[in-house]
């Protein structure tokens, strides 16, 4: 079975191609131009140098979030572009269950953190079982704000292997806060990957074998969205005294 | 079915630029064989206008369902078509890219040409939609939500700006007078409406005409003459009619549009208006233009209330036109919020 994916999640722009388990071939940008400008021509030249048509495609696969608003909807409206002409099955999964297969085989957890801004991170805490086919979820996604997140890690009192966009403004913080216990990767393994995507995607499509109506995974609300609750909350506590 | 109409023009026309996301598909540049608008009012309406973010998850959300609807209204298949046209700017980054990125996607699975169309150049172009015989030269009117232009159109895709406003836009004013009045979002159609009950003549706002010969706008002082109005009645503890308010501010960005056209058709000569943008759709603006011109024998041409307004079809008509020039997007297109007409 082949496939294309796309993660366009963070400034990384990752797509790839996928046969069954393997990965057939990846290009990966981390340059200063948009995603718009990218990602077709990426996809083009990838899928030309490995001579392969999109119409040999079986599948499409896309990182849904969480990560940069604007770059979970460049994904989503990509893939879904080409799953509508093309008539495949779309598969979708979450940034951060992608980036634990970085830390595939180690014995430490694995923390993805993500850039979220405004001091927090979007993250959550996985650990690969021997031979296991997917890393267990043991702390769910969410948003978090950093020195809170730090501090929660430190008292599990284990071993913590950092992957994601985040980590290399955040290591020196990181190992303030965990010393020994912290496990820093390089950049080239900690970002992003076309590898991770197709991993994740394939691995998802193992449990579901059908396409998936796909939306965004932001975690957050938009701030107008998040303004207005408090507003009605003060409203009515108000209208309550 | 188009199998043996291979000389047929077929395009989709995709725009997302601010809070509606429509599709269209065009047949030879005339035969409009769908139409979908999605529109997001009522999800803004709250926030008292249009907020990006939500705005781009909207359309995040209705982008592919509205395209597909386009196509199955038509009865046609992504193969049956000769390019697809999306809007690129100007407007709302990210609500731009969903258009965008998808439009993009969708024309490199199909194999067929991208085209990037200029929101304002398609507000403009929905003229031709309806009516067939339009010779250049002609001169435009475009008043909408953010701009407000006159503009001479000598021949397909060429431009001259000859004057624009200089700060707030003609919808803008409305919008922002009509949120005052608390009459809701968007402004403009409820400003129209109520303004039915009023008397235009009850409230004298300026109509500013700068310099002489200029063909400027401004409504910026317009706008505050109404707010400093309401203002200094609520202080004295009266009331004013809010459908005489409207009325009367209805009335003077009229005039304003209606003198500067005239002057701008008296020194270019053109003998066709063309009016386009949400602000053409005002009965009040379109009525006082026919009349005048009318009188000087210059014709005035509108599109129907719906292609002024944002929708689908004016991106594929616009987007005809650059199909016969051959005039397509590489897919390194990008979303330019702040695209200008020229
Ligand atoms: N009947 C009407 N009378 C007056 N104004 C109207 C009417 N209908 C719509 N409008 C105004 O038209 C504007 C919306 O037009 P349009 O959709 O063309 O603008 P936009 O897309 O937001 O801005 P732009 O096209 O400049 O980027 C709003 O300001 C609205 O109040
Ligand atoms: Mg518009």
């Amino acid at each position: 079975m082949k496939y294309l994916t796309i993660d366009t999640t963070t400034k990384v722009t990752a797509v790839a191609l996928g046969e069954d388990r393997r990965l057939v071939g990846e290009g990966f940008l981390n340059t200063t131009k948009t995603h718009s400008e990218r990602i077709i021509p990426m996809l083009d030249q990838l899928l030309t140098a490995a001579d392969w048509t999109l119409q040999e495609l079986d599948m499409i696969g896309v990182v849904r979030g969480p990560g940069s608003f604007t770059g979970i909807r460049i994904g989503i409206a990509t893939a879904q572009g080409l799953a509508q002409v093309l008539k495949l099955p779309l598969i979708a999964v979450v940034s951060l269950d992608a980036l634990a297969w970085a830390g595939k085989g180690r014995v430490e957890d694995i923390v993805p953190i993500l850039d979220a801004r405004k001091n927090e991170w979007y993250t959550a805490r996985y650990n690969w079982t021997r031979g296991a086919e997917k890393a267990d979820c043991l702390t769910p996604p969410q948003a978090m704000p950093i020195g809170k997140w730090l501090e929660y890690l430190k008292g599990l009192d284990r071993s913590i292997c950092f992957v994601g966009d985040a980590v290399e403004k955040a290591k020196g913080r990181i190992e303030e806060v965990l010393g020994e216990r912290a496990v820093i990767l390089p950049e080239y393994i900690s970002l992003p990957r076309g590898a991770y995507a197709v991993s994740a995607v394939w691995q998802r499509w193992q449990e579901t074998g059908e396409g998936e109506q796909v939306e965004p995974y932001y975690i957050r609300f938009s701030e107008a969205e998040v303004n207005w609750a408090k507003k009605e909350e003060a409203r009515r506590s108000e209208g309550h005294e | 079915m188009m199998e043996s109409q291979k000389s047929n023009v077929v395009i989709l026309g995709i725009e997302t630029s601010c809070d509606e996301t429509s599709a269209a598909v065009l047949l030879n540049g005339r035969d409009l064989r769908s139409h979908v608008i999605s529109s997001q009012i009522t999800t803004h309406q709250k926030y008292g206008g249009v907020v990006p973010e939500i705005a781009s998850r909207e359309h995040s959300l209705h982008f592919q369902p509205v395209v597909q609807q386009a196509l199955n209204e038509a009865k046609l298949t992504f193969r049956d078509l000769s390019a697809i046209a999306v809007t690129y700017g100007p407007g709302l980054v990210g609500s731009l890219l969903v258009g965008v990125s998808g439009a993009k996607a969708m024309a490199y699975a199909a194999g067929v040409p991208l085209i990037g169309i200029n929101h304002l150049e398609a507000h403009i172009y929905a003229n031709f939609l309806e009516h067939q015989d339009l010779k250049f030269p002609l001169l435009a009117l475009l008043v909408s939500g953010g701009h407000t232009h006159l503009i001479l159109f000598e021949a397909h895709g060429q431009y001259t700006v000859l004057g624009h406003t200089r700060d707030d836009a003609a919808g803008e004013a409305l919008d922002k007078v009509a949120r005052t009045l608390g009459l809701g979002y968007p402004g403009g159609p409820q400003i129209q409406r109520i303004a039915q009950e009023g008397d235009a003549q009850a409230f004298n706002f300026p109509r500013a005409m700068l310099e002489p010969g200029s063909l400027d706008f401004s409504f910026s002082g317009m706008k505050s003459a109404v707010l400093n109005t309401l203002n200094s009645a609520r202080m004295r503890g009266e009331t004013l009619s809010v459908p005489d308010i409207a009325a009367s501010f209805q009335q003077a960005v009229v005039d304003v549009l209606v003198r500067k056209a005239l002057l701008a058709i008296k020194e270019t000569r053109v003998k066709t208006l063309l009016l386009a943008g949400g602000v053409a759709a005002n009965r009040l603006l379109r009525e006082t233009l026919d009349h005048k011109l009318a009188e000087k024998g210059v014709c005035l041409v509108y599109p129907s209330p719906i292609f002024c307004t944002d929708n689908g079809a004016m991106i594929a008509t616009a987007g005809y036109y650059h199909y016969l020039k051959g005039d397509f997007a590489p897919w390194t297109l990008n979303a330019v919020p702040g695209l200008g007409l020229v």
